[in-house]
């Protein structure tokens, strides 16, 4: 089932009550309820949001991701349980076991599903997609090569319109601020199903920042980040060079869970499509199988 | 789908009332609203997952009392006319994936 999404831009007070998530909105006064069982993904972007101990408790037993933001409105922190699945320890153990061998080649189907995916959002913004679908062909087990870096300079270069002269960086320009904000939630997104099939998102497969907490959704989420692009792209058609972020863009942003992926030639919600991947991720620690299951674009 | 739960229960001893809240608060565990005394109402997402919330309120019966549950799909509930008084008053909304506030 595709979970729903509550985002906070008000201020508002929120507890729980039998097992529901209780809204008391600050200025209509209104109380709304909410069942904590069918939340995926909680945001709270308002600096008068109160929220209590009991209800923090009750969002994380039920694999809730809750995610804060900061005083510019990008999300600052996730939150989440530390059980998520039953068979937690052992499914933990086998990742920690996996070996150097499966890990290279786990992240060698991840950059070809990255790259792959580039390389249609390049075709979608009218752009030579070959030179990306060449070098998909070439991505050699644990990425040697570095095809990954070579493909996303090629990629940024040409997927947004040449007058916004863009260049990818952390705290750059726009549209960097919305790509940066669109990632976050997918990473909330992609670390919660982590959780949820009992991995620990902090073991990266490729990513291995010490000061990186989430390196696993970092590595996860690659195949993904595309559908973010593909986002951007349309608000920066819609827009053009006024890219500072609204309620708009964020509304199409926290669509996101929802929109249509394409997994094993069958079509589901980009939610579900996650959980399928980080499900097949743990099989393979596990030396059930040996592909995991990314989406086409 | 919406699932709905028409109940009407004893209340004529100690116990029978105790049975009764027990069963109002373990319903609204579930995620179920007051629609209006003794109707109590829950959106769900799909079939599938109204079948759950039907089985969960099966396993929670109490012993005595007449208990009715339905399912409507969403437009038979959006047909619905609801008045306070003369008034016409706005049904509830159907749940969305995505909801700011």
């Amino acid at each position: 089932m595709i979970k729903r999404t509550l985002y906070f831009g008000n201020p508002a007070y929120l507890k729980t009550n039998n097992g529901q998530l209780v809204i008391e909105m600050h200025d209509s006064g209104e109380t709304k309820t909410a069942p904590i069982e069918d939340l995926g993904l909680l945001i709270l972007d308002h600096q008068q949001i109160t929220i209590t101990q009991a209800l923090m408790a009750k969002l994380l037993d039920a694999n809730v991701a809750l995610v804060t933001c900061d005083h510019s409105h990008h999300p600052a922190g996730l939150l989440f349980n530390l059980e998520g699945n039953s068979l937690q320890s052992m499914k933990i153990q086998a990742q920690v076991e996996a070996t150097q061998p499966l890990k290279k080649q786990l992240w060698q189907q991840t950059i070809i599903a990255k790259i792959k995916n580039q390389a249609v959002i390049l075709k979608n913004q009218n752009q030579n997609d070959k030179f990306l679908q060449a070098l998909a062909t070439d991505v050699k087990s644990g990425d040697p090569d570095n095809c990954e870096a070579t493909a996303a300079a090629y990629y940024w270069k040409r997927v947004f319109p040449e007058f916004l002269d863009f260049k990818r960086e952390r705290f750059g320009l726009p549209p960097n601020n919305l790509l940066n904000y669109g990632y976050a939630i997918l990473r909330a997104l992609v670390a919660r199903s982590l959780v949820g099939s009992g991995l620990l998102p902090t073991l990266g497969i490729h990513h291995r920042n010490q000061y990186n907490a989430y390196c696993l959704a970092d590595d996860i989420m690659e195949p993904y980040r595309p559908y973010v692009d593909r986002i951007v792209c349309g608000i920066i058609r819609k827009n053009g060079k006024f890219l500072e972020m609204t309620a708009a863009m964020k509304k199409e942003f926290l669509s996101l869970p929802a929109i249509d992926v394409k997994l094993e030639g069958q079509k589901s919600p980009l939610m579900n499509a996650v959980q399928r991947t980080t499900a097949s991720l743990a099989k393979c620690y596990e030396g059930k199988i040996r592909k995991i299951n990314y989406p086409e674009m | 789908m919406w699932v709905l739960i028409f109940f009407d229960l004893p209340t004529e001893t100690q116990k029978d009332r105790k049975i009764y809240a027990k069963f109002r608060k373990d319903i609204m565990g579930n995620g179920f609203q007051m629609f209006q005394f003794s109707i109590y109402l829950r959106h769900c997402s799909s079939k599938e997952n109204a079948d759950v919330h039907l089985k969960r309120v099966k396993k929670i019966l109490p012993p005595k009392g007449h208990i009715g549950l339905m399912c409507i799909t969403d437009k038979q509930f959006g047909m619905m006319e609801i008045f306070q008084g003369h008034e016409d008053i706005e049904s509830p909304e159907t749940l969305q994936q995505l909801e700011l506030f």
